[in-house]
């Protein structure tokens, strides 16, 4: 026995060193068993000149609340969820306006508005529904955007899931229970690492080319017509910001004007006598920035050469009225000559073209339109818009609510042929003359398969500019469709200069645990002791008799040596 | 709190085996060696076990109840019993009564089976936020466990270590241990063939656990009597 000893402790020894490196590898493991894992959005969070904005804070681990808290409770450490549906907007207004300390926002979205819900769904009973949620989602946004939260505020997508989740909560909190660490309920959890400033945000600009054919011995430039249209967007989500209207519909128009006009121009008979000049600019919710910078890259020869140019901006949900917004009195020439061009033929395809001055405020550092970099430099310009009257900075620039839902493709159709047919009018001075050359049967039509599924990847792509990389899979293909276009594509990467600074964490996953509370744990480790006790005494009465229980505890701890 | 929790289950789960070492006089008789022992040669069934149920068994992919495929999994639990004779039987004891070695024995089987079939689970899953009442079902489930394999123990000691048993009591000897043996494959059939929730299985368990574990400490004590 004395010998067997010792070699039962070495083995014990060599045993245990064993078991903690097991336990060392198994304690690494990370572990993710929630109930329910969703993916979230965080509200964008961003400096204007230092001013902060959005949500300040990104990781969340708090206990889940409904609307349906008791009044007057402490909700510091509560994730208030709320569907949209729902919403009840003064309680956000009152708490974002009174900084009411809050644990957490998360918002849960309608299913439909999901990214890769396609099709825009057309059913009459919906259109009321979206018509409320429309309203209450744009205060929303408004109301998000320019006030400051030092919570985490996410958005979500209803499902099956988070809706049993939330009824659970919702019920909790209406029989007075809020769910805090000592009552158990959810637990809601983003672990990411606190956001970081985006370095130096770059902006890419794309502009492709068209040549127009130059009549033997012209030793004059020939005019050049752009056509130019933002692609990049702002929103409360930025990923889930991705403007089908403002702008993703400029884009597609101008991807299949580009489109059309390569095939008029892929043949020396019917190219025309003007250069075309497409142009993809990104910064357009920061005061056109981008625009700003490519006019400025431009050769002085360029820019002269410039007879004017069209941006489009919003043109996806209009009914039969667009906008002509200029910065230049309606009595100059050229601006009379561009409107009637355009009007002639919008009378031809049955709607209206209105036209709208605005003058620019050269001490103003607002751009309220993309013209009006291009009337800065003096260079005559026009934004075809749905719009009537300019937006305020960051809006109108694909919020949550600008999704594939609420464009139409039948009004970009009808814009493209607006645009496409203005200009090859002037191009080949048809001008006045009914003649369609983009009928709708011939080998010139509009394509709509082409964009409708344009319109869907752009429905699908948020496009905030300072999340977009310089060589991001989406910004490749936008380039790669203008080079099959155009002859000549560049592509310009620039620095977003000015006042925004923005912060990264755009998404997430959230963790849904169900917890048990403090106090259960309490009471079953309460449990489990007087259980083990009874055992202990009912194995010893049984196996020993009474008297050796009660012995137990009448000796000292001594015993146990001496038996051995 | 979660490491709370886990502790509460871990308690639940190993807590009976250490009292019931501790409570009973296999403490005093320093039966450890015996319980690790008995522990070894589970460990060895185990893999013997995992050998056979790979070779013989195909790989389900639905939940399904296969008769057949069960039947052959019962056959092969029986390597369970083959192991607890090998332990009982084989193994070089120091001089222990037969009264403390089964009890020894069916301790430390039970007490391997536990740290084999749930720690792992346990410290994987009781430690995570999300609460579940698994692992205290679990944790109960050990419970039956060990007064399963203690009973079996004591079965198998009456039907291979003792010599003078009455005639009448032998028949009633092996289907006891017949039943309790194939318990793992009558849960797995309550489970899977009937679809039975957790919290119904695991009541099962416990009850006929209990029934069991007096049954055959009837039987033992009944044995017990002509000697004495």
């Amino acid at each position: 026995m004395a010998q067997k000893q010792p070699r039962d402790c070495e083995m014990l020894e060599s045993m245990y060193s064993m078991l903690a490196l097991v336990f060392i590898l198994v304690a690494c493991v990370e572990l993710c068993d929630a109930a329910t894992v969703v993916d979230v959005y965080r509200l964008i969070q961003y400096d204007i000149s230092g001013v902060p904005f959005g949500s300040r804070l990104a990781s969340l681990n708090h206990h889940a609340g409904s609307l349906h808290f008791s009044p007057g409770a402490d909700l510091s450490r509560t994730v208030v969820m709320i569907p949209v549906r729902e919403l009840n907007i003064s309680f956000v207004k009152e708490y974002i306006s009174q900084k009411q300390p809050l644990g957490g926002l998360l918002f849960l979205l309608p299913e439909m508005f999901r990214l890769e819900n396609e099709g825009g769904g057309g059913i009459s009973s919906e259109v009321q529904e979206k018509q409320l949620i429309k309203n209450v989602l744009l205060e929303l946004e408004r109301l998000l955007i320019h006030a400051k939260m030092p919570y985490p505020v996410y958005f979500a997508f209803e499902n099956d899931e988070i809706d049993s989740v939330l009824n659970d909560v919702k019920k909790n909190d209406a029989t007075g229970q809020p769910a805090t660490a000592t009552t158990g309920g959810y637990k809601l959890v983003v672990s990411t690492s606190e956001a970081k400033k985006v370095a130096s945000p770059t902006i890419t600009n794309i502009q492709g080319w068209l040549q127009g054919l130059k009549a033997e011995g012209d030793v004059n430039q020939l005019p050049t017509i752009a056509i130019v249209a933002s692609y990049d967007t702002f929103g409360a989500a930025p990923a889930l910001s991705v403007g089908s209207d403002s702008n993703g519909s400029g884009v597609v128009a101008l991807l299949e004007i580009a489109r059309l006009f390569s095939r008029l121009y892929s043949n020396p008979k019917t190219r025309g006598s003007y250069n075309l000049l497409f142009g993809l600019t990104s910064g357009g919710p920061y005061n056109y920035n981008g625009t700003h910078k490519w006019l400025r890259s431009f050769d002085q020869r360029l820019r002269e050469s410039i007879d004017y140019a069209i941006c489009l901006n919003s043109i996806g949900s209009w009914n039969d009225e667009l906008w002509i917004h200029v910065s230049k009195p309606p009595e100059n020439a050229y601006i009379k000559h561009i409107f009637e061009g355009f009007s002639s033929v919008a009378d031809e395809l049955g709607f209206k073209v209105g036209l709208k001055h605005k003058k620019i405020n050269i001490s103003n550092s607002r751009v309220a339109w993309e013209h009006e970099q291009f009337s800065r430099l003096r260079v005559t310009a026009a934004t075809l818009s749905e719009l009537s009257v300019a937006p305020e900075l960051l809006e109108s620039t694909g919020g949550l609510l600008d999704s594939r839902h609420f464009v139409d493709e039948t009004a970009i159709v009808r814009s493209v042929k607006l645009v496409a047919e203005s200009l090859a009018r002037h191009i080949y001075g048809y001008q006045g003359k009914n003649i369609n050359i983009f009928a709708d049967d011939s080998s010139l039509a509009v394509n709509p398969s082409y964009i409708r599924s344009w319109l869907d990847l752009l429905s699908q792509t948020p496009r905030v500019a300072p999340f977009l990389s310089k060589n991001d899979p989406f910004i490749m293909a936008l380039k790669k469709e203008l080079a099959d276009h155009t002859d000549e594509v560049n592509v310009q990467h620039e620095v977003l200069d000015g006042m925004f600074t923005f912060y990264d964490s755009v998404r997430g996953r959230l963790n849904i645990y169900q917890v048990a509370s403090v106090t259960f744990d309490l009471l079953l480790l309460l449990a489990l002791g007087s259980y083990l006790i009874v055992l202990f005494s009912f194995l010893v009465i049984t196996t020993r008799g009474l008297d050796d229980l009660i012995s137990l505890f009448r000796r000292p701890p001594s015993r146990k040596i001496k038996t051995a | 709190m979660t490491i709370f929790h886990f502790f509460n289950c871990a308690i639940l789960t190993f807590g009976p085996h250490a009292v019931y070492y501790s409570a009973t006089p296999l403490s005093e008789y320093d039966t450890l060696g015996t319980s690790i022992k008995a522990a070894l040669v589970y460990l060895g069934t185990a893999l013997v076990k995992l050998v056979c149920l790979a070779t013989f068994l195909k790989v389900s992919e639905t939940d399904y109840f296969d008769p057949y495929q069960e039947l052959l999994k019962a056959l092969i639990g029986f390597i369970d019993v083959a192991g607890l004779y090998f332990a009982l039987t084989q193994l070089t004891h120091r001089n222990i009564s037969q009264n403390h070695k089964f009890q020894a024995v069916g301790l430390g089987w039970a007490f391997a089976d536990s740290v084999l079939h749930r720690l792992a689970p346990l410290w994987v899953g009781a430690r995570g936020l999300e609460f579940t009442w698994d692992y205290i079902l679990q944790g109960l489930e050990a419970n039956a466990n060990l007064v399963l394999s203690i009973s079996l123990a004591a079965l198998g000691s009456l039907m291979w270590l003792r010599k003078n048993k009455p005639k009448t009591l032998i028949p009633i000897i092996y289907a006891c241990a017949g039943i309790v043996a194939t318990m793992p494959s009558t849960t797995s059939y309550l489970k899977r063939g009937l679809g039975w929730q957790l919290p119904k299985v695991v009541g099962f368990e416990l009850f006929t656990s209990l029934v069991m574990a007096f049954i055959s400490w009837q039987l033992f004590a009944a044995c017990q009597r002509p000697s004495s």
